[in-house]
């Protein structure tokens, strides 16, 4: 089971006519997102399956004796940020979709509970040789309207 | 320990040796559903027996590119957390598709330290490589040493 649970669409082949091709995306539109809360529970599942074994994330004991004070989530939380905080129509979704590299900043930890706010955009699109490239660019922000990351990356659109 | 100090612990050259990492079927559904990206490409075999990528055919479903961010941060964060210093950013480009049986193992290596006006910071070149010891991605990190958690 996925780490927010069965609500969430696992087939993303289903709404596969719904999504942006190369064609429509528009560099600088805002991407539809919704605020996601991320609990202990959820912070610690992405942790372990993505091969995180560190106590900062697990041991709250452990973590209350280091500078961050509590468990916190590990910085590459994005990673599930991206696909939480998005729509089923999100052309991050589309089959075939190959991630070619990405560059994040990292401001303030996650902490159980926060409620993660994303703003999502298209930055730039381009073509390469015969490959069609979208760039976008995502800041997440806390229920305190405080950045905790930014990012960016590449992906290579399906043709 | 005070930042400074803990920052002028960290000698150029220091290496960070990440731990190996076999990629699974279980691997892959882990990291699908961690990171809720269910593309066919790491999960469906005979899509992607089928599917020419615009001439880059990969036979047989590749892993998330974004495991190897996760593995390099893991490598970072480990590494750094005792030493008192924050992982602050993380640049990456993937070189090679990771296949199903691969053993990938991340290193990060310290190539430079930059004091700022504000802070101490830490420069990392980051190289992951397959069994065969072929680079599959590459990357450049930058660690904050400082006396209060960042923000």
């Amino acid at each position: 089971m996925n780490v927010m649970g069965e609500d969430f669409e696992t087939d993303f082949w289903k709404e596969v006519n719904d999504r942006a091709t190369w064609d429509m995306i528009v560099p600088g539109e805002l991407r539809e997102t919704r605020p996601v809360t991320l609990t202990k529970k959820i912070i610690q599942d992405f942790a372990r399956k993505v091969g995180e074994d560190n106590p900062l994330y697990f041991d709250e004991e452990y973590a209350k004796s280091t500078p961050y004070g509590g468990i916190v989530a590990p910085p590459s939380i994005h990673i599930l940020l991206m696909f939480a905080c998005t729509t089923s129509k999100d052309w991050m979704r589309s089959p075939g979709t190959i991630n070619a590299g990405q560059n994040w900043y990292y401001n303030a930890p996650i902490r159980p509970d926060d409620t993660i706010t994303m703003r999502g955009t298209a930055l730039d699109k381009f073509i390469k040789k015969d490959r069609l490239f979208a760039v976008h660019e995502n800041l997440f922000t806390n229920q305190h309207g405080q950045v905790v990351c930014t990012g960016r990356g590449q992906t290579i659109r399906p043709v | 320990m005070n930042a400074k100090e803990n920052y002028e612990r960290i000698q150029t050259g220091d290496v960070v040796e990440g731990r190996a990492f076999t990629v699974t079927t279980e691997t892959i559904q882990d990291f699908g559903d961690a990171s809720l990206d269910y593309n066919p490409l790491h999960f469906d075999p005979n899509w992607m027996e089928k599917n020419d990528f615009g001439g880059t055919s990969f036979n047989g479903v590749i892993m998330h590119g974004m495991q190897n961010f996760a593995l390099i941060t893991r490598t970072l964060t480990d590494w750094l957390v005792p030493r008192g210093g924050y992982h602050r950013r993380l640049e990456t480009r993937w070189i090679k598709p990771v296949k199903l049986g691969d053993t990938i193992t991340p290193e990060a290596k310290v190539i430079r330290k930059n004091p700022t006006d504000g802070g101490h910071w830490v420069q990392f070149e980051v190289i992951v490589k397959n069994q065969h010891g072929e680079p599959v991605a590459t990357g450049q990190a930058l660690a904050e040493f400082r006396d209060t958690i960042p923000a």
